[in-house]
């Protein structure tokens, strides 16, 4: 179904943060806001761990 | 800052703590929609409920392994089933072998296994909107 390794961890980040944003916050504003920055952080999070894996061999 | 009443704690429904949780673990959302927090609801059930189905359809394997032979495959197993019926569902529909040889095999494990635990976060959520903790 979905080959691609960066849309599936956008996907799961999407979803993923949409739930945590719905929890953790009860405020509309701060929730989009948490929701944003967290989606952000799994993003940028996953790709920096990428680059440090990648001088090592499969 | 002195406390004032919230509209959680007007909105208490402790009896209703009981078959809202029940109902948060079989179906993601469903404890909030029987608490009348629709929206919220609608949202659990949408983005776990894609969690779980996307994972399906990237070959995850819903493996009931609950056994001490292997804490971890045990844990992973209650993780997947924390999702509730869709979990027994999929596996009646012939979804629990998956596909190992897949290239989405180890997200689709960890599409679905992500699914259950956030479940579980809805089933506590559920919890304390039904106690007045929460909105």
């Amino acid at each position: 179904m979905i080959q691609s390794h960066l849309i599936s961890l956008v996907l799961f980040a999407a979803l993923v943060s949409l739930v945590f944003s719905m929890l953790m916050r009860e405020d509309p504003r701060a929730r989009i806001r948490f929701g944003l920055m967290s989606f952000a952080a799994f993003v940028a999070s996953a790709i920096v761990a990428g680059w440090l894996m990648s001088p090592f061999p499969s | 800052m002195a406390d004032t009443p919230t509209a959680a704690v007007v909105a208490a429904r402790p009896a209703a703590a009981v078959p809202a949780c029940l109902l948060a673990w079989l179906l993601p959302g469903a404890g909030h929609l029987y608490l009348r927090r629709t929206g919220k609801g609608l949202i659990f059930l949408g983005a776990i409920g894609a969690l779980f189905v996307l994972g399906l359809f990237m070959d995850s394997r819903l493996q009931m392994a609950v056994s001490l032979d292997d804490i971890l495959a045990s844990l992973f197993s209650l993780a997947q089933m924390a999702i509730g019926l869709p979990y027994f569902i999929a596996r009646m529909l012939g979804y629990e072998a998956g596909r190992v040889t897949s290239v989405t095999f180890e997200y689709g494990n960890t599409f679905t296994a992500v699914a259950g635990l956030l479940n579980i976060l809805v089933v506590l959520d559920a919890y304390d909107v039904a106690v007045g903790r929460k909105a």
